[in-house]
């Protein structure tokens, strides 16, 4: 499985250090676009997130359908990682803190 | 995957190398996508910023590499595990840039479905919408390469 690269950042400003007090889970989600082939993002999502086919197409087909899927949850430091290198991949990628905690 | 050559119809892809190079050349200091970068101070959004704009351009050189004095002799493209993950993302930010710089006036139903007017467009539209067209077909050979099972 090739995951994300865990890049080495800045320290936090205070803004977001309050925030993470009030949640450690952060999602990554994608959004559509209207450029980017459906094998494309099926491969992006098993080379990255190590998804297999099936969860990778299960993604790809909400991403298409509803406009956004939440293909990650977890801690901000990976969820950052993950965010990042699926940009490089030129999927609009964000990070989501989970609101419902 | 193992090394391909593809050979490309020079006469249908020569024509199209200049509005590809001219859209590669304004993803030297613009990201194709416009990034959500977390919330961080000013420092680190820029970091952030640079780093996708160096890993784009670093693509970008590899892609146009590929269309050297060698592919105007013989038309063949060489993709092997070296190049061919950094072609594929250079494809993509290029075909963005297409649709933002030339076909965004198409509707985006029309680009994904392939239904557009061609008769009706003007030049530098169809011939916008050529390279995107070809870049997609690029992509899904190398994905199809890379990733056999993607396009079952």
């Amino acid at each position: 499985m090739i995951v994300a690269e865990t890049k080495t950042r800045l320290k936090p400003g205070p803004a977001t250090a309050t925030r993470l007090q009030l949640t450690d889970v952060w999602h990554v989600v994608v959004l559509n676009d209207p450029v980017n082939l459906m094998s494309y993002v099926v491969m992006v999502f098993k080379k990255v997130l190590g998804f297999d086919e099936m969860k990778a197409r299960k993604h790809m087909l909400e991403v298409h359908e509803l406009g956004r899927s939440i293909v990650w949850s977890g801690g901000r430091e990976q969820a950052e990682a993950y965010v990042f290198t699926l940009q490089q991949w030129h999927l609009t990628a964000a990070l989501e803190a989970d609101e419902a905690r | 995957m193992k090394r391909v050559e593809v050979k490309l119809n020079l006469e249908s892809v020569a024509p199209l190398l200049d509005l590809i190079k001219s859209a590669a050349d304004d993803l030297k200091l613009k990201l194709a996508v416009a990034p959500q970068v977390p919330d961080y101070e000013e420092e680190f959004s820029g970091g952030w910023e640079s780093e996708l704009l160096h890993g784009q351009n670093s693509d970008i050189g590899l892609f146009l590499a590929l269309f050297g004095s060698e592919f105007f002799l013989t038309g063949v493209v060489p993709l092997d595990p070296t190049n061919s993950e950094a072609i594929l993302r250079a494809c993509s930010a290029v075909r963005l840039r297409l649709r933002a710089k030339h076909l965004e006036p198409l509707g985006d139903e029309a680009l994904e479905s392939g239904e557009v007017p061609r008769e009706e467009m003007p030049e530098a539209q169809r011939k916008a919408f050529a390279a995107y067209v070809f870049l997609a077909t690029l992509q899904e050979l190398i994905v199809q390469h890379l990733d056999p099972t993607v396009l079952e």
